[in-house]
């Protein structure tokens, strides 16, 4: 999970990173924000994914009103579909050069993916393309790897950028492999003249399965519900669950990653709008509702949710347990009246089916997937 | 990582053999027929009720039963220990079902099953199987099928429902490997293909992917480097998938433009694989070849 470049800043500067001091406004706080000293600032939009700049994301200001304007224009926008969180105000740095130095989990070659290159900035993808301007290696996930695989990457920069380039690449190495990151990016990585550096933007990706080992971390994630939503909610109720479409039509009770997914894919290609994605896994249900509650009461903010779609695909899980759960988590959340179809396969297929009918609910069971698919769509288009 | 081979009848041990997940699934596996030779626990763990030979350690289990594969039923926090353990007894092939395996740990792992020449399954994911033969991991029994089939895949339920319809129409498994939906993990698509290729048994390939990474992009160079020739069936998920959100699969993630389906399918469509974004035209396109 990214990080917004606020957050990952200031983990890195508790860790000693070099960073340009800076605070997170936003259009209620930033009037009387005490900003920091300096009278150049960069105001940076905090919106979880790359690309920012180039959207429009960042200005440049020399004056409090010019900082503020610059938050009113922007506060409530969108970035390639995600919200900006508010903004970072960070002092102009007076830099000499830009380079660029990146750490990531490299997964087809199992190890950790050095980049390195004298010119940083915002056009780097572009410079990248030009022969040897991005120097690459590979090493284990540990300090003397990356020291050594970063070495002969090092001994090919200026003269003027090893020194601070090398000390750099040890901090951030140390960064990155204490907080369990999968991406930690500087870009640009300001070189000043005293040949001191500093971070002047910074992509963090965390491992969400290390979350557990890294408390302070966690509380972090968890300080920004809306902005970490997904993460958050894993870490609440132990499961995936995303929001899709806050105009979906149809609430998903699916299990399993992969079909969930499928099945997203197919109903767009079938007209239909899904308003969430879910990966409930019936297997750690343990004889309680609750992952079955916490999916329908999501629905419940769903204005436009007509039906609801479950797909159980069970090789273990009693399907008769699961429709007593499923129940259950129906009474719980009286909220939802749509329609619901149920599909079922499995063990038990049969007992699952006469407790549903029993209980005289609207629920649709059907074992073929394709069948409760066309029911879901004519249950939203009677709807719509 | 090094060939990875598979016998109907080699003796397994599990990891983790008392604990809620080990002891349910110990017991199918036996029950579906898998040599399980034994199992492993913790010294706390209660033994008692266990219909296996336990053992304190995988060294202990190996020298008493002659084991060659391992199934670690444990935490994810503890996969890593546990292959660690399973590997320096000497086990040359390791499952690992556990969803939630921190990638370090993974990147750690893979290096030493590289060292110890071994080859390693997961994580997060189902585990294999030969349909009626044996199955290291919880595969349902509904979707395997004997038949022409070699089936590698990123996700557990996509495979569990294609499988099913084509099982349902005739159309069964020779070998069923899940990979698993983690990005960094023991065996990719490409490093699997070579057994695919001299197994056999199988007749054409079944590949259930999805968006994000680049296993897909390797699987198609390694068609053409190795000029595997039997016909090969690619569904991809995650078509519709917003860039920079996760579905579920840490590994399901499209970002800066990179592990795109549209990428995916052009390399595999070139080197003649045909490519689906719909189960049911999958399924109908492997029932109207002669496979």
């Amino acid at each position: 999970m990214l990080l917004l470049e606020h957050d990952a800043k200031e983990l890195a500067r508790e860790q000693g990173i070099p960073v340009p001091p800076g605070l997170f406004v936003d259009a209620d706080s930033v009037a009387a924000a005490s900003l920091p000293d300096g009278g150049a600032w960069v105001v940076k939009a905090q919106v979880g994914v790359g690309g920012r700049g180039k959207a429009g994301g960042i200005g440049f200001a020399s004056t409090r009103d010019e900082v503020a304007g610059f938050v009113r224009a922007h506060a409530g926008s969108v970035i390639k579909g995600h919200k900006v969180a508010g903004f970072r105000v960070e002092q102009k740095v007076a830099f000499e050069q830009e380079a660029y130095l990146s750490f990531m989990v490299d997964a087809a070659g199992r190890g950790v993916r050095i980049l390195l290159s004298a010119q940083g900035g915002m056009d780097v993808e572009a410079h990248a393309q030009h022969d040897g301007a991005m120097l690459s290696a590979l090493a284990m996930p540990d300090e003397a790897s990356i020291a050594a695989a970063a070495a002969p990457l090092l001994a090919q920069l200026p003269a003027s950028l090893q020194a601070p380039l090398r000390m750099a690449a040890v901090e951030l190495a140390r960064l990155f492999l204490e907080l369990d990151a999968t991406l930690l990016e500087v870009n640009p990585l300001f070189v000043r003249a005293d040949a001191s550096w500093v971070a002047g933007d910074m992509k963090l990706s965390l491992d969400e399965n290390a979350l557990g080992r890294h408390p302070e971390l966690e509380r972090v994630v968890r300080s920004r519900p809306t902005v970490y939503r997904e993460a958050v909610f894993k870490l609440e109720h132990g499961f995936d669950y995303v929001e899709i479409d806050p105009r979906g039509q149809v609430g998903l009770l699916t299990t399993g990653a992969g079909l969930s997914m499928m099945l997203i894919d197919e109903m767009l290609q079938a007209g239909l709008r899904p308003f969430n994605f879910c990966d409930v896994r019936t297997g750690l249900l343990r004889g309680e509702p609750t992952r079955l509650i916490e999916v329908l009461k999501q629905f419940a903010h769903g204005g436009e949710v007509a039906v609801v779609l479950v797909n159980i695909f069970a090789g273990i899980t009693d399907l008769d347990e699961f429709a007593r759960l499923l129940l259950e988590a129906l009474d719980a959340v009286p909220e939802i009246k749509v329609p619901v179809v149920a599909r079922l396969i499995g063990n038990n297929f049969e007992a699952a089916r006469h407790r549903i009918e029993r209980s005289g609910r609207a629920i649709a069971v059907t074992m073929d997937l394709d069948d409760a698919l066309r029911q879901a769509v004519a249950q939203a288009e009677a709807t719509a | 990582m090094s060939g990875f081979t598979l016998h109907p009848g080699m003796k397994v041990i599990v990891q983790g053999a008392t604990g809620r997940m080990g002891s349910r699934h110990a017991e199918l596996m036996k029950q579906y027929g898998t040599n399980i030779v034994g199992g492993t626990a913790g010294a706390s763990a209660r033994r008692d009720e266990s219909a296996l030979p336990l053992f304190d350690h995988c060294a202990d289990a190996v020298a008493a039963t002659g084991a060659q594969a391992s199934i670690t039923l444990v935490p994810p926090m503890d996969v890593l220990k546990a292959v660690t353990e399973a590997l320096e007894a000497g086990i040359k092939l390791v499952v690992s079902p556990s969803e939630g395996m921190p990638v370090r740990d993974a990147l750690l792992a893979c290096e030493l099953v590289k060292e110890h020449g071994a080859s390693w399954i997961g994580p997060s994911t189902p585990g294999l199987a030969i349909p009626k033969r044996m199955k290291l991991g919880f595969i349902p029994d509904v979707s395997l099928v004997p038949g022409p089939l070699g089936v590698m895949s990123k996700s557990g339920t996509l495979s569990y429902e294609t499988c099913f319809r084509l099982g349902s129409r005739g159309v069964g498994q020779s070998t069923w490997i899940g990979v698993g939906g983690d990005s960094v993990k023991g065996s990719r698509f490409a490093e699997l293909l070579p057994y695919f290729h001299h197994d056999a048994d199988t007749r054409a390939l079944l590949i259930l992917g999805e968006i994000g990474g680049t296993e897909e992009e390797e699987l198609a160079a390694a068609i053409e480097r190795i000029g595997f020739a039997k016909p090969v069936f690619v569904l991809l998920a995650g078509a519709s998938a917003p860039e920079g959100v996760t579905m579920g699969h840490a590994g399901a993630l499209v970002q800066g433009g990179r592990g795109t389906v549209k990428s995916k399918t052009e390399a595999l469509r070139g080197v003649g694989a045909a490519v689906f974004t719909r189960i049911e035209d999958l399924v109908n396109g492997v029932l109207a070849s002669d496979v």
